[in-house]
């Protein structure tokens, strides 16, 4: 298989794998029993705890762990029921981990306004600034979109959040691993990750929590998480998100060079089989290896049949749970119309991808082009 | 290299078997899950349907995509059906489906992916002649759904496999449990595919404000109110809350009549009342599977899914077609189908348009 979706998932890094084998064959003790299997168990979180801390720049007791970016989101934005202030600035272009929470949070008192984006997919500060009321609790705005990869000004949001008093969230989970994600540099409250998009394994998210923000916790129990998480780890996931985060954390120059040679090759390629493919998003602000193009004049669902029949996986706009495609939500907001919507694919490189690779996936693109026109 | 057929595949055992059996016989068989309708409640099952293909999918070994005919859909088949509600008739979605979804927009799909032919899990038999392809009913006589493909041409045809045609809903069945397919016991479906489990009243009302009127029997005598014309159909007896009176054992109300000018709905006692008869309708958007009307004018109908041939003549002038039936006929419904048979032979049809 020719795999060129890692924005939706990656496959396990294999240091990861034997890692993960190893804890779930030899360390499966509770991590809350005093033997010395439980006392195993409970070093290796807290070791992934600690590479995760270190991944992402903050301190070790600012990680809780969740069972994914989906949970890591909902644990923060659940807490908006407790606070007095309830209205919440977000933007159109959020995962709905994110947008389906605050409209399911609406029956608690909780309202928010979501900021559009420009054609490039990028929210103003400006836009926040102005949609801020005397209510506004948090200001929830991603790092980088999982569609087109635009990064977010997150800085200067925080500095508006900041003046405020706000509380800043933002949904990380597109960017780890892709660009160095720091979250005391950024000044962010509060920042969500999941394990799978960066070559750990999936049902394991981490939120990062600065210091002094404490959090109730969704789901209740015993003490696990500092009280914001309880159940019984996922000891082996939990170990391997924190190798994962390490790997990704020590080699993100490399690979960010990587996906930037892989990423450029794939556009001068396409430019000239097919000069009319429109490339979405930010010229500059934006995700190495992920590339959103449009084949004007091409339906993107025929173009991904094709594409899987040569072993092929991209993706496009968002699938649905009948596996049928969707005009992408977040193209519409940056305005671009629905004939061009429905033809985009979005591809994205992982580390495991060579120039080889490229070359054939545009080689088929070509052919497919071809008998999709001369079957027309 | 062998022949590239498509099958629809709906997540039920007709298109489960239909696709078995060509990839048993050689074929090179790839599958789509058609969505022609948004999930917009817990009623519609396309989700469901999707699971139940996947997994028949991953026993066949075939491939299986989706593909999306949600606008097409609700252009050409579900505008017209609100169009015909709202005029006070009865409209057939399935037929106009075939014609313009499952045969037309899927089938061209299907061809610009590179199949030669299309197959779907339909009762119906074809039989290329020299020169055309006769649509014959499906074997299974209880479950002939030839009534369905009446609107199609023979260019669909042609390009067109019925696998299962020759057998029987057992046979599809038994094969599907032998061969292990998942789904081999799940439940046919009924109705329309976007009402699916839900009360069709209570559908439209979705779509129609109340519209009241009077309610009288074919004697002129006022016996209540109804809710709007739109929500009856000819020949419907429950429903009209006028049941028997006090410990009277009284024959049960039908709908004879819509009298749309005026809102008024028609209605008679008895099941064997003679206004709820007629042995003449009048026929529009007539369409011969042949691309010709039939030499012999005396043939058999069907008024609807289901129901035994009726021996019949029909005469053609110009664009308009009159059938008279042999016996009268019960609740000719305008908007539903009159479809036309020489033995096991579809022919074609058209929409009812009167009766008298």
């Amino acid at each position: 298989m020719y795999y060129f979706d890692h924005s939706a998932t990656t496959p396990l890094h294999p240091k990861v794998k034997e890692l993960m084998s190893e804890v779930g064959e030899l360390h499966f003790g509770n991590p809350s029993s005093v033997h010395a299997s439980g006392q195993k168990a409970k070093t290796l979180i807290e070791t992934a705890r600690g590479q995760m801390a270190k991944a992402i720049g903050c301190n070790s007791n600012e990680v809780v762990f969740t069972g994914g970016g989906t949970e890591a989101n909902n644990l923060v934005l659940w807490n908006l029921i407790h606070q007095m202030k309830k209205h919440v600035i977000t933007s159109v272009i959020e995962h709905p981990a994110v947008l389906n929470v605050l409209d399911n949070l609406g029956e608690f008192g909780v309202t928010y306004t979501a900021v559009g984006v420009d054609e490039t997919g990028m929210v103003n500060p400006n836009d926040v600034q102005n949609a801020i009321t005397e209510k506004t609790g948090l200001i929830t705005i991603m790092l980088a979109n999982n569609e087109m990869g635009t990064i977010q000004p997150i800085a200067d949001i925080v500095a508006i959040a900041k003046k405020q008093s706000i509380i800043l969230h933002t949904d990380a989970v597109q960017s780890i691993g892709k660009i160095p994600v720091n979250a005391k540099e950024l000044g962010v409250d509060c920042m969500s990750f999941s394990a799978h998009k960066f070559y750990g394994p999936k049902g394991v998210g981490a939120l990062f929590v600065s210091k002094g923000l404490k959090l109730k916790p969704l789901i209740i129990g015993g003490n696990q998480e500092r009280r914001m998480r309880a159940g019984t780890e996922n000891t082996s996931g939990i170990a391997g998100l924190g190798l994962a985060a390490e790997l990704a954390a020590n080699n993100i120059h490399k690979t960010q060079t990587h996906l930037n040679e892989l990423a450029d090759a794939f556009k001068s390629q396409i430019t000239y089989i097919c000069p009319n493919a429109i490339f979405n998003g930010h010229p500059e602000k934006q995700l190495p290896g992920l590339i959103n193009v449009s084949f004007p004049g091409f339906r993107n669902d025929l173009l991904m049949i094709h594409l899987d029949r040569h072993g092929i996986a991209v993706s496009s706009g968002s699938a649905c749970s009948s596996g049928d495609i969707k005009p992408s939500r977040i193209l519409s907001e940056m305005g671009i119309k629905d004939d061009i919507n429905n033809s985009t694919l979005r591809i994205s490189f992982g580390y495991g991808n060579t120039l080889k690779d490229v070359e054939y996936l545009t080689r088929c693109i070509k052919s497919t082009l071809e008998r999709i026109r001369s079957a027309a | 290299m062998s022949e590239h057929i498509i099958v629809g595949m709906s997540g039920g055992v007709d298109s489960a078997v239909s696709a078995l059996l060509l990839k048993e016989q050689g074929f090179d068989v790839e599958c789509i899950f058609m969505k022609n309708w948004e999930e917009d409640s817990e009623y519609c099952t396309s989700e469901q349907d999707y699971k139940d293909a996947l997994l028949v999918c991953d026993e066949l070994g075939l491939p299986l995509k989706t593909v999306n005919f949600c606008n097409e859909y609700k252009e050409k088949v579900f505008d017209y059906f609100l169009k015909e509600y709202a005029a006070g008739r009865t409209p057939n979605p399935d037929t106009l489906c075939n014609k313009e979804i499952k045969f037309k927009s899927f089938l061209n799909y299907a061809l610009e992916l590179g199949a030669s032919r299309i197959a779907t899990g339909h009762y119906a038999r074809l039989d290329q002649q020299n020169s055309s392809v006769l649509l014959r009913k499906g074997n299974d006589g209880n479950k002939d759904q030839s009534y369905f493909l009446f609107m199609l041409n023979q260019y669909q045809l042609e390009k067109t496999i019925f696998p299962i045609g020759e057998m029987t809903k057992n046979d599809v069945r038994t094969l599907a449990k032998e061969k292990g397919l998942p789904n081999h016991d799940r439940k046919d479906s009924t109705g329309v595919c976007f009402i699916g489990e839900r009360d069709f009243t209570e559908f439209l009302h979705q779509y129609f404000k109340p519209n009241p009127g009077e309610m009288i029997t074919v004697d002129g005598k006022i016996v209540g109110r109804h809710n709007g014309l739109m929500f009856y159909t000819l020949g419907q007896r429950q429903g009209l809350g006028i049941g028997g009176g006090h410990g009277k054992k009284e024959a049960p109300w039908f709908v004879a009549d819509k009298n749309i000018k005026d809102n008024i709905l028609i209605i008679a006692q008895g099941h064997d009342h003679p206004d709820l008869f007629h042995s003449q309708l009048s026929v529009e958007n007539v369409h011969w599977i042949s691309d010709e009307s039939p030499s012999t004018k005396i043939l058999n109908a069907k008024i609807r899914y289901r129901q035994k041939d009726q021996s019949c003549s029909i005469e053609i002038s110009n664009d308009a077609l009159t059938v008279a039936f042999k016996n009268p006929q019960f609740a000719v419904t305008p908007g539903q189908a009159v479809v036309f048979y020489d033995g096991d032979i579809c022919l074609g049809g058209g929409t009812i348009v009167n009766r008298n």
